[in-house]
């Protein structure tokens, strides 16, 4: 059984929905479902911090939102990557590569 | 693109702000089906997953404030709540919002209408080119010493010489004419310059064209702008005309540009006529030749990318070359390169003077901040229950500061309004200021762009500095006393405030200015009451300049003469003459003399020149002390001269000088009478010498450049005299113009205008910052009566007397006051020291002002504590004592 599920690690939110959204247009809650099932139930991401940070992005035209019926039947909002998205996932995973090597550097040393 | 998308879409949410809800609402609806549907996928049973997932939802109302935080729309609408509160709370307290606009609009106008002199004066470039490629070109002497102006041959060698410079021209700074083209002939000023002014410019002409290189001696004429509107109602069909300019047809070629006064700020030419021109207009033209005579000003154009200084260097080499060449009159001199708009040789004591009474105003400034900052302080301190429940309501003191501060921002920018209301009111009171000179100028001052911008800085940082303290004061009540409704921030033990400090600042510095006023106040009436030497009352003046319409000095003499005899038959006229320049005009024709046989004189050699007629000494009313006047003297016999008092005393040692000879140079004048002392420049002046010569004798060799006034010593109707007098002078000559009428009593109060313009500054001051004192004084006392109000009560039931509670609250009051004038009265003395050269016949110590100001104060001191301890004394103790 994985440990308790932790909070995400600061400013990687963004980032980790452009991801998921790479593969295809999903709604809010398959957003979050999606992050919790690739982190193996690392990461949970709840409706407080996603909403928001969804709604941010689409402010910055990342990601485009549109009203859809999901396979339930029930409305719902599905988020699209934008070409502009595209890039600040590439840009971000890039960085965040650079972070992650230098950490490690740092903790091997 | 961002940004705007995101503008627009904040717009949009708080356009449609139900829609935006209902959007968030439906998602996270969506959000907790599909999050039901998922766990029940997984086994859960309906109820189970419900639970779960409302869990893991949270509250459906954090998620909804969240979401909008995001965007900037959240932090826009709740500023405009905090706003909307503000205003509703402003309009419920009238009285502190009149009082703090009141205050920090005189501490601004104070400031904005100091700097509209600096914005005129010091910062605004003439309407040309790229004034920051323009330079002023000098002349420098003894190996660079500042600053001469420049003969013509220097100009034309420059020009023809140098490579950083695009172009060198000159103008004759003032020239008078009589210009016809409206119903009267009229003297008006204007500027004599090379063909390449305007090019050297570059200015956008209003209409027609600048000067042609070739029109050196044309005569062709630019009008200035305001001359063009106001003579020929604005027509451009004027270019082109011809017009006549002291009895020569000249042709208008263009009007200035808008607000053009050549590059003098000073100054105010209303004509520009090229410089080979002046011998037809004056008959004083300097020689064009001469390399010594320095009457031109230069300006100059750098060539793109030199800078001043490279070009400063290459004028070190052609003068250097031109010394060489011309080593009598060019050796030792050099030409310099200044800064445009720079005033010359008054420009340090133009800046000190602005500099001091910027500092009187930013003191009036200072003042009202700290009456605005007690003001806020009290309500502050009456609000400290609202803060203290809102707080323990979970406001954030960030928020109650935000919101703090928007107020006094907001009473900031009101104030700021005002100010700039004020001061358009005071620049345009300031501007009636004349200075008793013959000549154009224009002093006048307004409101521009860059004062408006001055005032809305300087009223936002009196804001937040008045704003602050009583802010984070306000957002940190000290929670259990404040809640109980009692007073939170007083701390106790303490044997001052920061409101008493404030207090004591305010009357200290209003101390300091009264005191000034009041030194300046009495200043002013005593140079009003100065004996200047001659008659102040009773005379009535008009020039003539018969240069100006192609007299010669024969015709001339006749003519001034006929013109005299004219004025003498007007009725109420007792006696006429004429002279070239009245007294006090701040300074006229002066020369170096010597006298013969007669020790080195006594002081300086200068001596002040007046040329008369018959009758001046009986019309102007300076006594004769022996010998004769000025008579109608035959232009041919050898020049005679009247001498006053302190002439003979430099020059003669006290001995009779009548019979002597004395030198103007090479021109013998003989002394026929002696004259007593006036005064010639101006009215706190020591006593100079003054040589009166006669018109007739001199006119000839040495005309005045300011015309001829004709003098007259009348009884009646000043309006109806000075009718006939024109009307006399037109039967005489019609063409002739005249200018400059006025009376005496005009030219005496334009001659006291540095005393009274710094005594109006300074009681305006004073009064205002006297006024800002007793109001906060008030401020603060009647804040502590309501304070103390339970304590008097108590008091007052336990057998104190109203008159007893009064006299406490009083002492309370008048011990602040007394403070400051402890501090204060030294401070003043400090600073009436330095105002002592421009007092008149008072002492900076004045014993009257250092007296009376003081009294004064603690007069309204009293007035200020008196009222609310009045109230104080009609607590009713019963009352009071329930109030828990």
């Amino acid at each position: 059984m994985p440990d308790q599920p932790t909070d995400l690690i600061q400013g990687t939110l963004e980032m980790l929905v452009l991801k998921t959204l790479a593969l295809e247009p999903l709604h809010g809650y398959g957003i979050a479902l999606r992050i919790e099932q690739i982190s193996q139930g690392a990461f949970r991401v709840n409706p407080g911090s996603l909403l928001p940070a969804l709604s941010r992005m689409e402010r910055a035209g990342h990601v485009k939102g549109e009203w859809r019926a999901t396979e339930n039947n029930r409305r719902a909002r599905y988020y699209a990557l934008t070409a502009k998205g595209r890039k600040a996932l590439q840009s971000e995973t890039e960085n965040w590569g650079r972070q992650i090597a230098a950490i490690n550097r740092i903790l091997e040393a | 693109m961002g940004l705007f998308k995101s503008i627009r879409d904040g717009l949009n949410a708080l356009h449609n702000k139900r829609g935006r809800n209902r959007q968030i609402d439906e998602e996270l609806e969506s959000f907790l089906g599909e999050s039901i549907n998922e766990k029940m996928r997984r086994g859960m049973t309906a109820e189970d997953a419900i639970r779960a997932a409302r869990a893991e939802v949270g509250s459906v109302e954090v998620v909804k404030h969240k979401v909008w935080n995001a965007g900037w729309e959240s932090r826009a609408e709740r500023l405009w709540n905090d706003l909307r509160y503000t205003v509703r709370r402003l309009v419920r307290m009238p009285g502190l919002v009149i009082v703090v606009l009141l205050s920090i609009g005189i501490g601004v106008a104070a400031n904005a209408t100091i700097f509209s002199i600096v914005s005129k004066f010091l910062l605004q470039s003439p309407p040309v080119g790229e004034p920051a490629t323009l330079v002023s070109v000098v002349r420098t002497y003894d190996h660079g010493r500042c600053c001469n102006g420049l003969p013509l041959p220097i100009v034309k060698d420059v020009q023809a010489q140098t490579q950083s410079l695009s172009g060198v021209a000159a103008y004759y700074e003032l020239v008078p004419v009589a210009m016809g083209g409206g119903s009267k002939p009229e003297r008006v000023w204007g500027q004599a310059a090379t063909a390449n002014f305007f090019d050297v410019l570059a200015a956008t002409m209003t209409a027609g064209r600048g000067f042609l290189a070739t029109e050196d001696k044309s005569p062709v004429i630019v009008l200035g702008y305001r001359l063009w509107q106001q003579k020929f109602g604005g027509d451009a069909g004027i270019v082109g005309k011809p017009l006549d300019i002291s009895g020569h047809v000249y042709t208008v070629v263009g009007i200035a540009p808008k607000g053009f006064r050549g590059l003098d700020q000073v100054l105010d030419p209303q004509f520009w006529v090229p410089l080979g021109d002046l011998p037809d207009l004056t008959a004083k033209s300097p020689d064009p030749e001469s390399r010594n005579i320095q009457w031109l000003r230069g300006v100059a154009r750098l060539n793109p990318g030199v800078s001043r200084e490279t070009a400063a260097h290459e004028m070190e080499v052609i003068t250097g070359r031109l010394a060489k060449a011309h080593p009598d009159s060019d050796k030792n001199t050099g030409v310099a390169l200044l800064k445009l708009g720079s005033l010359g040789r008054d420009e340090a004591a133009m800046k000190m003077f602005v500099l001091a009474v910027s500092i009187v105003a930013l003191m009036v400034l200072l003042i009202a901040c700290a009456n605005v900052a007690n003001l806020l302080l009290a309500q502050g301190a009456e609000r400290q229950r609202e803060m203290a429940v809102r707080l323990s309501l979970g406001a954030t003191r960030a928020q109650l500061l935000r919101q703090l501060l928007l107020e006094s921002l907001l009473l900031a920018l009101g104030g700021g309004v005002v100010g700039v209301l004020l001061s358009m009111w005071a620049t345009y009171a300031l501007s009636s200021f004349r200075l008793p000179v013959p000549i154009a100028m224009d002093l006048s001052v307004r409101v521009d762009w860059r004062v408006l911008v001055y005032a809305f800085v300087l009223s936002m940082i009196a804001g937040v500095v008045c704003g602050f303290i009583p802010a984070w004061r306000a957002s940190r009540p000290t929670m259990p006393n404040a809640l109980k409704g009692e007073e939170a921030l007083a701390r106790p033990g303490r044997w001052w405030s920061l409101r008493g400090a404030l207090v004591v600042t305010q009357i200290t510095l209003s101390l300091v200015l009264l005191c000034a006023s009041g030194l300046f106040l009495r200043s002013l009436r005593s140079a009003a009451t100065i004996d200047v030497g001659f008659r102040s009352r009773g005379t009535v003046m008009m020039a003539i300049d018969p240069q100006l319409h192609k007299y010669t000095p024969e015709r001339a003499v006749v003519m001034l003469r006929s013109v005299r005899e004219k004025m003498v038959g007007l009725p109420g006229v007792m006696s006429a003459t004429v002279t070239d320049g009245v007294p006090l005009s701040m300074g006229h024709r002066s020369d170096g003399f010597d006298v013969p046989g007669m020790p080195k004189p006594l002081g300086e050699n200068i001596v002040e020149l007046y040329m008369i007629a018959p009758d001046y000494f009986e019309t102007i009313g300076i006594p004769l002390l022996s010998g004769r006047g000025i008579g109608d003297e035959n232009p041919d016999a050898p020049k005679v001269a009247v001498v006053n008092e302190e002439f003979v005393r430099r020059f003669f040692q006290g001995q009779n000088p009548i019979g002597h000879t004395a030198n103007d140079g090479d021109v013998p004048f003989t002394i026929v009478g002696v004259a007593k002392n006036t005064k010639s420049r101006t009215i706190g002046e020591d006593q100079r010498p003054v040589l009166y010569r006669s018109i007739n004798q001199s006119i000839a060799k040495d005309p005045s450049q300011d015309g001829y006034t004709v003098m007259v010593r009348y009884e009646g109707d000043t309006s109806a005299l000075t009718r006939a007098m024109e009307h006399e002078i037109h039967a005489v000559d019609p063409a002739l113009a005249i200018f400059n009428t006025t009376t005496m009593e005009e030219h005496m109060r334009d001659a006291l205008f540095l005393p009274r313009l710094v005594g109006t500054l300074f009681t305006v001051f004073g009064l205002a910052g006297v006024l800002l004192a007793a109001v906060g004084l008030y401020g603060v006392m009647s804040y502590t009566v309501s304070r103390r109000t339970k304590e008097i009560g108590v008091r007052m039931a336990l057998g104190a007397r109203a008159a007893q509670v009064q006299s406490m609250i009083v002492r309370g009051g008048m011990r602040l006051a007394l403070v400051s004038l402890a501090i204060g009265l030294p401070l003043a003395l400090a600073a009436a020291r330095l105002t002592t050269s421009l007092l008149y016949g008072v002492q900076p110590w004045d014993i009257a002002t250092f007296t009376l100001v003081p009294v004064l104060l603690i007069a309204v001191a009293l007035v200020a504590c008196w009222i609310p301890s009045r109230r104080a004394s009609h607590v009713d103790p019963m009352a009071a004592l329930r109030m828990e």
